[in-house]
């Protein structure tokens, strides 16, 4: 079938009511996402409404902030034009050995942000503060931008830029008027993730020594046991986040799939390299060699040289690989239960209710996990202490912790399923129930398994909330290495992060997409 | 008896509703078209029949079954309508048999077990595809995907099968073809078809009745011959055919105008029939223009031919009178015609009037 | 769907077989060797690393029988836990890096008072003064400086000189840091507020450079990026054992009689939600008992703190230091330091 856009038809507003079993789903999901938040709330009204005006006065309160908004904004723009420079090189170029560089592309998500910088700091000592923190949180969270807008790319045609140059338009005027549209919805979603995720950023900073609002609410346990101080630190960084997601809800307006016709095959163009080439494969190497080859390598060669090689313990280090496997897993499924509804209904319906909805589903990522973990202490010894320190309560922390992270990949794969399908099912004697289930899940699949796996990588990489949930004695790859580089005995710790590394790895090979093989060729 | 009854039907909310009390009767196995322009509601009229949009008020039955009465809603799936998209809707993740098999039981298993089985390959032979049972929508043409989304639909023997524009996205020879193959098949298997279509030539040719609406209400129901030939006012025969409007006066079963005295009949409501010497507004259709030297008759008058559209089977020719009035004719063959040249023209058959707008 | 369906089904199995295997074994009690009352059981949550607790619990079965399960986290997430959970701890003892976890989780009146004879053992000054904690090891507070650029001799001999502007640019701390802070507070202690507060003041003004930890302070004096840091003895000794004593850079200059030269210490206190099970007690027994005194000493180079076992060698005597005249779990004190640091811009 020839290409065509399809103008999808605005169903009238009176029949765009959701469904109450999905509203009523999503709003459970959202109670479960909020349960930080609420935790923050019963904190901080612990505390003497003076107390809470000293703390905001305190002197270093503006640093604290200024320091979190610029490393946040800068992370997140160098992420989405180094993200969006990536993935146009993997989708549109023609590259020797493109799937090994998709792979290389994913790969920085299976290094915990941490052992980059631990990496870095033995290699480079005085690579601290702003600029430190900024290169390594750009070069682990680039991913998060490269892999939507490839997919995104990937998906889409290339038909509407070549009617811009015929229209008159230079190739990157083209670019502007025909690919970032298709793109936009893309790059905002993984712009989110990262500007969350630089905002609850603990571990990579504190070694930096950057100060901002999460290190100053680890320091707030750590020395001042002051836990409303804490908490006031932990809404400030929630009322960030909020400005971050109704920004991202604003600047993807009413965009809505429209690009690609539903039966047709989305056509990319290659562009040949020529004199581009060799900056070309030196910027798809940058981010790769950074946060994965250089930290990776010099704790290998730490390894070497270390005089306290301790024996390893095979046995606890396979416990730890299946543990971190299960846990990961377990966390993964939660997530992506939780995130189905709201991204559904983020998928299918408009309004205020689903836009609240939404934002609050996204809130947690923007707390440090020692927040979110002690939340969920608070919440399940108030609910359900039976299970408290269990597997079940951890893997559901993951879930709270990491269903954002799903939310949009399960939201733009359920976007992209033609509401007509649905129909047919219907008329075709499917409840609503069997039509999602046969029909939407069975489409959305690949961005299911997607979020799925987001959420794997990020909770294998996890560390506070594990340490306060896990159950006792229960140790996970992260755990083993966290006490091993607690005594800056970097040599013990190697096996465990590479085993991390690689255990990580699989996920993000999975995200990357290089499975699926090449993109439609089209001569150009 | 008809098979589909619908009964005052309002879909939407108070301030704007979509649908704004819609009755309609369709006869047991008759193909009826629903035409109007852009976002009068005729998909919602479809999708409210399907069950897919809950109507706030009204009745809906089909055969005996009653579909929604105040406010009750039976679910599409317990409807057993057939439903055939604009854009087909395959699901991509299934063989073409497997798509026809897919209402047969519930999940992909059920449907790949069904599609060996002999209704779907009964189904397939209907819609000539019996070689394509294996292959994947994408692989298919429009047309192609088109007669699976209607196999499909069949499949899983609906009293009534509701098709919403499934024609718009074909070229206009197969469109043709598709047509008259829907309409025969629809009719061997003894379905009531319902069928949206925003070409109301389609609609004419194709259906037993055509329905006419605007802005959420039925204008006119019926047979195409009574809607092209008996619409029941200026806007239902402008939309569903090309016409001229003179304004004259009303005289005794003529109208005098600036064409002469036109034999007319009145067109409008019955409960508003003209007294002599009232204004009214005439309807002409183009071929009721005749060109060419007619001394005889007794409405003639002298135009210009200002353009000429060329349609193949006949040719559109467009006039302006001495006082300016444009109207356009329809000719079988322009003969020596060309623009610019004079022409007489007279008026053939009974014209309709309707009060003025 | 069948495919996440299976994953869904394969998790939920894992999880729940991690559970099993995480649940404490209940083995029954040893009957005889066990203390008649105890359950020959004991959860322990310890804020110290595991490498280096994990063999003193052996020993520690092995002596008593007692079997333990550890929980390992930093002392600050411990201590947030144990405020989180309350009542409901499944804790009975709690090991920390620091007396200010502990402190703060006696004000709040999570632990039970221990029995004077245990509590009396430990000199006053290295342990709680209301016997709700025990002192376990001592840390001192020490100036590690660049050998290559510094001579030993012109070391400061108290922490008052480093606000020196030729020392401007050149001093690394962290004063988030639990045992940084204890300094301070001694300092305001014994040489008065006044002075404190010219101290912070003045080093805020000197341009420091302030670290997350102890640690990355060592490491800056380590790679000769400043000349000093404030930091505690024991880093420098586990770097030592890690990369070979000939290549340290830094070097340790110990302050006797200084607010600077202060020892903090780890202790242990047992949770009220123990319901006072004497396990729990046999532990800190065998903690501050000649063994596990001895244990410290040899793997971590800290203080022992029960009289009679010799400190490391290279260490001034504990008693040449300032710390009878603190309570290193004053937390009101403590809060007022993190005040004055805060008023200079240090927290």
């Amino acid at each position: 079938m020839t290409e065509h856009v399809i103008e999808v038809a605005a169903p009238p507003v009176g029949s765009r009511r959701p469904p109450p079993a999905l509203l009523a789903l999503a709003i459970l999901a959202c109670a479960v996402s909020a349960i930080p938040l609420v935790y923050l709330l019963v904190r901080v009204s612990g505390g003497a409404p003076d107390e809470i005006a000293s703390i905001l006065a305190r002197p270093r309160m503006p640093a604290l902030l200024l320091n979190t908004v610029s490393l946040v904004v800068t992370v997140t723009l160098s992420s989405l034009v180094l993200g969006m420079l990536t993935a146009f090189l993997l989708v549109r170029v023609r590259l020797r050995a493109q799937r090994v560089w998709i792979v290389l592309a994913a790969l920085p998500l299976a290094v915990p942000s941490y052992l980059a910088a631990f990496g870095w700091l033995a290699l480079i000592p005085g690579m601290q503060g702003f600029w430190g923190s900024f290169f390594l949180l750009t070069i682990v969270s680039t991913p998060y931008v490269t892999l939507p807008v490839a997919a995104a790319i990937r998906g889409g045609t290339t038909g509407l830029d070549d009617v811009a140059r015929t229209l008159g338009h230079g190739p990157w005027r083209a670019f502007w008027l025909g690919t970032w549209p298709q793109i936009r919805p893309a790059a905002l979603a993984g712009s989110l993730l990262v500007a969350l995720y630089v905002l609850s950023e603990f571990g990579a900073v504190a070694l930096m020594r950057y100060p901002v609002l999460t290190t100053a609410i680890q320091q707030a346990y750590g020395a001042s046991f002051n836990r409303n101080y804490a908490a006031i630190l932990a809404i400030i960084l929630v009322a960030i986040a909020m400005i971050l997601v109704f920004g991202e809800q604003r600047a993807r307006g009413r965009v809505r799939r429209q690009f690609g016709a539903v039966t047709g095959v989305s056509r990319v163009r290659m562009v040949s390299l020529r004199a581009a080439r060799i900056p070309s494969y030196l910027l798809l190497a940058v981010v790769p060699t950074c946060a994965v080859g250089i930290p990776v390598s010099v704790l290998v060669g730490r390894l070497l040289q270390a005089e306290t090689l301790r024996e390893l313990d095979v046995l606890s280090l396979g416990q730890a690989i299946a543990n971190t496997l299960g846990l990961a897993l377990g966390g993964a499924v939660t997530a992506v239960l939780l995130a189905i509804p709201i991204a559904a209904l983020a998928a299918r319906y408009r309004g205020r209710v689903v836009r609240a909805i939404e934002s609050t589903g996204y809130l947690a990522l923007g707390l440090p996990g020692i927040v979110v973990g002690l939340s969920l202490v608070f919440f399940s010894l108030a609910v359900i202490p039976a299970l408290y320190q269990t597997a079940i309560v951890l893997t559901f922390a993951y879930g709270v912790l990491f269903m954002p992270k799903a939310i949009g990949a399960i939201r733009s794969s359920v976007a992209q399923v033609p509401e007509s399908l649905s129909d047919v099912a219907r008329t075709l004697g499917y409840s609503r129930w069997q039509t999602w289930r046969h029909v939407t899940v069975r489409l959305a699949r690949p961005g299911i398994m997607a979020g799925a796996m987001l959420v794997a990588v990020t909770a294998m990489k996890e560390l506070p909330a594990t340490l306060l949930l896990r159950p006792t004695g229960t140790n996970t790859l992260a755990t083993e290495l966290w006490a091993r580089t607690d005594v800056s005995a970097y040599g013990a710790a190697a096996p465990y992060a590479a085993a991390l590394v690689l255990v990580a790895s699989v996920p993000a090979f999975l995200l990357s997409g290089a499975r699926r093989g090449r993109t439609d060729e089209v001569p150009s | 008896m008809s098979q589909l009854s619908l009964t005052d039907v309002v879909v939407g909310f108070d301030a704007e509703p979509v649908l704004r009390g819609i009755t309609l009767d369709v006869p047991s196995g008759a193909l009826a078209a629903v035409v109007g322009p852009s976002g009068c509601g005729k998909t919602t009229l479809l999708r409210t029949i399907a069950g897919l949009v809950r109507a706030r008020s009204g009745e809906i039955r089909i055969g005996q079954r009653m579909m929604a009465t105040h406010g009750i809603h039976l679910a599409p799936e317990k409807r057993r309508v057939g439903w055939v998209p604009q854009d087909a809707a395959l699901f991509p993740h299934l063989t073409v048999a497997e798509n026809v098999a897919f209402g047969l039981g519930i999940g992909t298993r059920a449907a790949r077990r069904a599609a060996r089985g002999a209704e779907v390959a009964r189904l397939l032979g209907l819609v000539s595809l019996s070689a394509l049972a294996d292959r994947l929508p994408s692989q298919l043409s429009g047309g192609q995907a088109q007669r699976v989304a209607l196999a499909r639909a069949l499949a899983v023997s609906p009293e009534i099968v509701l098709l919403d524009e499934p024609f718009a996205a074909l070229d206009p020879v197969l469109r043709a073809e598709l047509r008259a193959e829907v309409r025969a098949l629809l009719a061997a298997e003894g379905v009531t078809g319902i069928l949206v279509t925003h070409d109301q030539a389609e609609a004419l040719s194709t259906a037993d009745f055509v329905a006419v609406m605007n802005d959420g209400q039925l204008l006119q129901f019926g047979t195409p011959r009574e809607i092209y030939e008996r619409p029941r006012d200026p806007w239902v025969a402008g939309f569903v055919g090309e016409s001229n409007l003179v304004r004259g006066m009303w005289s005794d079963g003529f109208v005098e105008c600036v064409l002469g005295r036109v034999v007319a009949q009145w067109g409008g409501a019955s409960t508003a029939v003209p007294v002599d010497g009232q204004p009214v507004t005439l309807l002409l259709r183009p071929e009721q223009l005749v060109l060419g030297p007619a001394p005889t008759m007794p409405a003639a008058f002298s135009a210009t031919v200002t353009t000429m559209s060329y349609g193949g089977h006949d040719v559109l020719v467009g006039l302006m009178l001495a006082d300016g009035t444009r109207m356009i004719s329809r000719v079988v063959s322009a003969g020596a015609l060309s623009a610019g040249a004079p022409v007489t023209a007279s008026v053939s058959g009974p014209a309709l009037a309707f009060s003025p707008q | 769907m069948r495919v996440s369906l299976a994953i869904a089904a394969t998790a939920t199995a894992l999880a729940l077989v991690l559970t099993g295997c995480s649940a404490p074994q209940s083995s029954p009690a040893d009957g005889a060797s066990g203390a008649p009352e105890g359950d020959g059981e004991l959860t322990l949550y310890v804020g110290r690393d595991e490498a280096l607790v994990a063999p003193l619990i052996e020993k520690f079965t092995e002596a008593t029988g007692i079997e333990v399960t550890a929980r390992y986290a930093s002392s600050s997430e411990l201590n947030a836990l144990l405020f989180e959970e309350g009542d409901n701890t499944p804790a009975e003892a709690f090991l920390s890096q620091d007396a200010g976890a502990l402190g703060s989780l006696s004000n709040a009146g999570l632990l039970s008072k221990l029995p004077a004879d245990l509590t009396s053992i430990i000199p006053a000054g290295f342990t709680s003064a209301n016997g709700t904690w025990l002192g376990i090891t001592g840390r001192a507070r020490v100036i590690a400086y660049d050998s290559e650029t510094v001579d030993a001799a012109d070391v400061p001999k108290a922490i008052a000189a480093l606000t020196d502007p030729k020392y401007a640019g050149e001093v690394a701390f962290a004063p988030g840091n639990a045992s940084m802070q204890s300094f301070v507070t001694a300092l305001r202690v014994l040489d008065g507020e006044d002075a404190a507060e010219a101290w912070v003041k003045g080093m805020s003004e000197n341009s420091p450079v302030l670290t997350e930890k102890n640690g990355e302070t060592l490491d800056l004096v380590n790679s000769g990026e400043v000349s000093f840091g404030l930091i505690n003895h024991y880093y420098w000794f586990e770097d030592a054992a890690e990369l070979g004593e000939d290549a340290m850079r830094a070097q340790l200059a110990f302050l006797p009689g200084d607010a600077g030269g202060m020892v903090n210490v780890t202790g242990a206190g047992i949770l009220k939600g123990s319901k006072d099970d004497p396990d729990a007690l046999a532990f800190l027994e065998y903690l501050v008992s000649e063994a596990g005194q001895q244990y410290f000493v040899e793997q971590t180079y800290e203080y022992p703190l029960l009289p009679g076992v010799a400190a490391p060698e290279g260490l001034p005597a504990l008693d040449s230091l300032v710390n009878p005249k603190l309570d290193l779990s004053d937390l009101e004190s403590l809060s007022q330091t993190q005040e004055l640091l805060a008023k200079y811009g240090l927290l």
